[in-house]
This record gives C-alpha cells, sequence and structure tokens, in this order.
C-alpha cells in the first residue's frame, strides 16, 4: 500500500473520531437548549413554594371551625424575597431546605426540614422540626408547637415572615 | 385514587404511556447507532495499526474486538428493557474510549512482538468482556439506587479492606515501588481499583445524613467563616486514611485520589467552600512533608521540575519515562506520525501508565484532543445526572462516581504532559489492566442506573 493511501487513511480516520465527538455534541443538544433543564444556578437564600400534593385535600376538613378567621396568607418581612407573599391554601406547611418542602428556604441556616405550620382548630401554629438553629416566634425559641398570631414576626434562619389575613 | 378516572384523565395517561414509549425508545436507538459507530471507529483503528506497522491485515484481532461489539449491544438491549430512560451517550463514548485503548496495546503488541496469550492486547479483550458482563450483572442486580445507602457502612469495611489489603503480608505485592496488587495465585488485580467504588458510595450515603450539622458555621477569622471545631473529625480521619497510604503503599496518586473524592462530595454536600481550604491545605502541608521525608515522593518532585537535567533523567526511577514521552508527543506534532508509524514503545510501560503519550504521538494533538474531548462529554453527562437527581444520594453518587473518573484523567494525563508530578494511576478505559476495566464498567453501569431514575421520576413528576 502507498504511503499516499495511507497518509489519506489516517487523515479520515482522525475525521472520523472528531465526526464521532461531534455527533455526540449534536445528539445532546436538546439537553443544551432546554426541553430537559430544570432549576439551575438557584442563589443562597433563594425561596420557591411548592404547591401542596392533592393528597392534602383528601383529608377531612373536620377541624376547621367556622368561629375565628384564620390567616390566609404568609408575608416574608426580611430576608432574599422579602415582600414575597404566599397564599395558605391548604391546612398545613411545610418549611426547610429540602426540595419537598411546601416552602423551601435554601440559606445555611435553615435544616432540610426546619418547621411545620399546621392549621389548628382555626389558628395557625408552628412546630419546630428539632432543627439545629432553632425556629423563633417573636424572638422566643420554639420548642413545643407555638399558636402564631397574626403580625408576629417568626424567624426561621435568616427570613423572617408574618403571618396575614 | 378509588374513584372511577374520568375521560380526560383516561387521555392523559394514554398520552404518557404513548410518550414514555416513544421517548426512551428514541434514546436507546441513537445509543444503538453511536454504538456501531464506535465500533467501525476501533475497527478502522485495529486496521490501520496492522497496515502501518506490518502492511497486511488481522483479521482475528478485529473478530476479537468485533466480539466485544456484540456484549456491548447485549447491553444496550438489556438497557431497553430494564433502564429505558438512560443516558443513550455514555455507553458509546466508553466503547470507544475502550476500542481505542485495544488498539493502541495491540499497536504495541506488535512493536514488541508479543503473540497469543503473551499479547496484552487479547488480556485486554478479555477483561474488557468480563469487565462488561460485570457491568450488565450490575445493571440487573442493582434496580434501585437507593438500597445501596442503606449499606453505607458496609461499603466503609469493603472500602478500606480493599484499601489495606495489598498490605497484608503474603498476598501483597510490590510492583514499580508501589504496593498496590493483591497475588490470589490464580490472579494479580490492584483492590484500590473496586475501592475507589466502595468508598464514593460509603461518603455518599454518609454525607447525605451528616450534611446538615457539616453546613453549620462557624467562627469568623480573618474574614472567613471557619466550620465548627467538632466537625473536623471526618475530615481529618479521610486525611490520615489518605496520609497512611502515601507512606505505606507508596502511592501519591491514589492517595490524592481518595482525598479528593471526599473533599468534592464535601463541597457538593455543603456547598461550603471552606472545606476546600481546610482539606486543600492539609493535603498540600501532608505532600510538602512527604517530600522532605520519603525519597520516592521526593524523587517524582525533582523528576517532575527538572526533567531535562541528565542526573535525574539517568537516575533509576528519574524522569527517563517522562522525557521520551514527551519525546514522543513531540514527535507526533500536530496530527501525529499515523498509527502502527511511530515509536510509541521507547517509553516503559507505554500500554499502561503512558497509554496517553503512545496515542499522542501516533494521533497527534488532533487525535489527543478528540480522545479528551470524549471524557470532557463523559464527565459533563456523569455531572449532569448528578445536577437532575431525583434525592440527595443519588446526587452525590453521581457526581463522585463521576469526579472519580475526571480526577483520574486529570492526574494521569497532567503527570505524562508534565502538569503535576508523575503518579501511578491508570487512565480510565484505555490503559491496559483488568482491575481498572471492571472498575469503571461498575462506575458506568451506576450512571446508567441513575440517570434512568432521573428521567422516570421527572414523569411521575410532571405527571402530578
Amino acid at each position: 500500500m502507498s504511503e499516499l493511501t495511507l497518509f489519506v487513511l489516517r487523515f479520515g480516520f482522525l475525521a472520523l473520531m472528531w465526526i464521532f465527538v461531534f455527533a455526540v455534541v449534536f445528539a445532546l443538544r436538546s439537553d443544551l437548549f432546554g426541553h430537559y433543564t430544570r432549576r439551575t444556578g438557584r442563589a443562597e437564600g433563594d425561596i420557591t413554594v411548592n404547591p401542596i400534593a392533592p393528597a392534602a385535600q383528601f383529608m377531612p376538613p373536620t377541624e376547621i371551625p367556622a368561629n375565628s378567621d384564620p390567616a390566609r396568607t404568609l408575608v416574608i418581612v426580611a430576608g432574599a424575597r422579602e415582600g414575597l407573599e404566599i397564599p395558605l391554601t391548604a391546612d398545613h406547611l411545610t418549611i426547610g431546605r429540602s426540595a419537598q418542602s411546601g416552602l423551601v428556604i435554601r440559606d445555611e441556616y435553615t435544616s432540610t426540614n426546619h418547621a411545620r405550620l399546621q392549621l389548628w382548630n382555626g389558628d395557625w401554629v408552628i412546630q419546630d422540626l428539632s432543627s439545629t438553629n432553632g425556629t423563633f416566634v417573636n424572638s422566643q425559641r420554639v420548642s413545643v408547637p407555638t399558636p402564631v398570631p397574626l403580625y408576629t414576626p417568626v424567624s426561621i434562619g435568616s427570613t423572617i415572615f408574618e403571618l396575614r389575613p | 385514587m378509588s374513584a372511577a378516572p374520568s375521560n380526560s384523565a383516561n387521555a392523559t395517561i394514554t398520552e404518557q404511556l404513548l410518550l414514555r414509549l416513544k421517548v426512551p425508545t428514541k434514546l436507546r436507538n441513537i445509543e444503538a447507532s453511536l454504538i456501531v459507530f464506535a465500533m467501525i471507529i476501533t475497527s478502522a483503528a485495529l486496521a490501520l495499526v496492522d497496515l502501518g506497522a506490518v502492511g497486511r491485515l488481522d483479521v482475528s484481532i478485529i473478530g476479537l474486538t468485533l466480539g466485544l461489539g456484540a456484549i456491548v449491544l447485549a447491553l444496550h438491549v438489556v438497557m431497553r428493557f430494564i433502564a429505558q430512560d438512560a443516558d443513550p451517550l455514555i455507553l458509546p463514548i466508553v466503547t470507544l474510549l475502550n476500542g481505542l485503548g485495544i488498539a493502541m496495546i495491540h499497536r504495541l503488541d506488535l512493536a514488541n512482538e508479543l503473540v497469543g496469550w503473551q499479547s496484552q492486547a487479547t488480556r485486554q479483550i478479555v477483561w474488557t468482556a468480563i469487565a462488561m458482563v460485570v457491568a450488565i450483572v450490575v445493571m440487573i442486580v442493582v434496580r434501585n439506587h437507593r438500597v445501596l445507602q442503606r449499606y453505607r457502612y458496609l461499603w466503609m469495611v469493603v472500602g478500606v479492606a480493599l484499601l489495606v489489603m495489598p498490605l497484608v503480608p503474603g498476598i501483597g505485592v510490590t510492583i514499580n515501588g508501589a504496593r498496590l496488587w493483591v497475588n490470589l495465585g490464580f490472579v494479580t488485580f490492584q483492590p484500590g481499583e473496586i475501592g475507589k467504588i466502595a468508598l464514593a458510595l460509603f461518603f455518599a450515603g454518609y454525607l447525605v445524613t451528616a450534611r446538615d450539622s457539616l453546613s453549620m458555621v462557624g467562627r469568623k477569622f480573618l474574614g472567613i467563616r471557619w466550620p465548627q471545631q467538632k466537625d473536623l473529625g471526618p475530615i481529618v480521619i479521610v486525611w490520615i486514611v489518605a496520609m497512611l497510604v502515601l507512606i505505606f503503599q507508596r502511592d501519591m496518586g491514589t492517595s490524592l485520589l481518595y482525598f479528593g473524592l471526599f473533599l468534592v462530595l464535601m463541597y457538593v454536600a455543603t456547598g461550603r467552600a471552606i472545606w476546600f481550604v481546610v482539606g486543600g491545605g492539609l493535603f498540600g502541608a501532608g505532600a510538602l512533608v512527604a517530600s522532605r521525608f520519603l525519597t520516592y515522593v521526593e524523587g517524582r518532585f525533582d523528576a517532575w521540575l527538572d526533567s531535562f537535567n541528565p542526573a535525574h533523567y539517568e537516575a533509576i526511577g528519574g524522569s527517563y519515562q517522562l522525557v521520551q514521552g514527551l519525546f514522543g508527543l513531540a514527535a507526533g506534532g500536530v496530527i501525529g506520525t499515523g498509527l502502527g508509524a511511530g515509536h510509541p514503545d521507547i517509553v516503559p510501560l507505554a500500554e499502561s501508565d503512558y497509554i496517553v503519550a503512545s496515542l499522542g504521538e501516533e494521533l497527534g494533538l488532533v487525535g489527543l484532543f478528540a480522545i479528551l474531548s470524549l471524557y470532557l462529554l463523559f464527565i459533563s453527562r456523569g455531572m449532569r445526572i448528578g445536577v437532575n437527581g431525583a434525592d440527595d444520594f443519588g446526587r452525590l453518587l453521581a457526581v463522585g462516581l463521576t469526579f472519580v473518573i475526571a480526577l483520574q484523567v486529570f492526574i494521569v494525563i497532567g503527570g505524562v504532559t508534565r502538569v503535576i508530578p508523575v503518579t501511578g494511576l491508570t487512565t480510565p478505559f484505555l490503559a491496559a489492566g483488568g482491575s481498572s476495566l471492571v472498575a469503571n464498567w461498575i462506575i458506568v453501569a451506576l450512571l446508567l442506573r441513575l440517570s434512568d431514575t432521573v428521567r422516570q421520576q421527572r414523569e411521575v413528576g410532571d405527571a402530578a
């Protein structure tokens, strides 16, 4: 076999390797331009709200009495997302860094499952889920489930929120 | 779900079923065509090696390699049944890297006139076949990666046992100064290669539970928030183990690999860069002290910093191998000498530690960059699986397994190209060596399993 044929074959081989590389890149283009992308580059201290799973609706709503009007919104008054208002539609809301939480607070002082807000006889009650840095209602650390009156600051990590009608 | 589903719900379920059937088939079809492409390139490489080195075709070795292609396709078919949503690019990339490695090892066999069972290429093909079958078994046995998390302390015991196995008198073997091999009579292998998977599993499982306390912040000092003192325990323990490997097994690469793996997983788990500062400082200090007191480390540093000094070039265990590798790369130039036309066999251990230099000589900068691109794509797929992971353990495990490969590629190629001191690690998938192949194919199987879970769970999430 002549030198020239070999040279052409060798050059062709290098080209073939690169065609493979580009074929792979071509195959993953949908990955680069969306389609599969989700939730990337979330900033520290960021807050997101997950919809409550539909299963919550199947709970018998016997405990909700008609005498008092429970708070209907949660307002962030300090922290990365100050001013954010979250409607309280279900009868509970979990708070923590885990993506499964109802209210996801990502900062380094928040535990994975930090606290839980629960509607109890028409009042919102907060329960600390043995978080590392604690939950504070009106600057008092919570150790047992504690009722949260309207317009009372509740702090979790660097985020403070209030319940409003 | 006791209530009768409405018509619309029925329709969406049917649509989802159609989608589920359509998209994965598309993924698997991409995979199949790319695997065939990779096998064509591998056969072309083997043919060019024969034409370039001896001037005639040797059909038997190509036949054996196509046999490997059949096993890869078997893995592919298995995935059509049990992991339909797995990533379609990992398997073809790995197949091509493995094939290029076999072609280069075959080329060195021709230069060294090794035939039959003496031939390294035949052994590499057999080991690849074993590794692929092991990957298929892992794929079938591990249906749910979360089960692996449950046995995290078992993985720790297994990992540490494999790590210290070469130190056991009687079965431990020292090759080229490093005590990393075990001889069981019928087979010699490097238990540390399998150990790295066990340790990645343990680190991931452990850090999922420990992350909350490890991400706690402590006192502020010099403008940086340092971790709390009581949280320093794990990193110090891993550091001590890494240093013991450095001292008793006399292998810097393995030590760096384990420690780097732990640091990265700690960073990913806690999101706190301070662990890099603490860990980097600890390892740097350890390596500095080691370079003063351990002659082999000192020799490696000298050979790296002052390679072309005749004193180091001629010293036993000096820079001869490194410099010959560099000469080989220089001889290759931009487009290489062509497969079968260079002299890669001059470099000692050209088929294992220095396979990158051999490939660089015969394929040139263009070819070497194609190989590096393949690694880059593989690693980016692995990281992608980690980013998209459905649960914390899966995320950490995907990042850990991918990072092991990435770090190994960096340590080996960095060593060969004189970016960092030379350490004895194998180039994943390319280098001759059975234990490394088996370990890396297990990593491939686990990554494929994780990527399948990612896509399946996304569909469940979308449906809700």
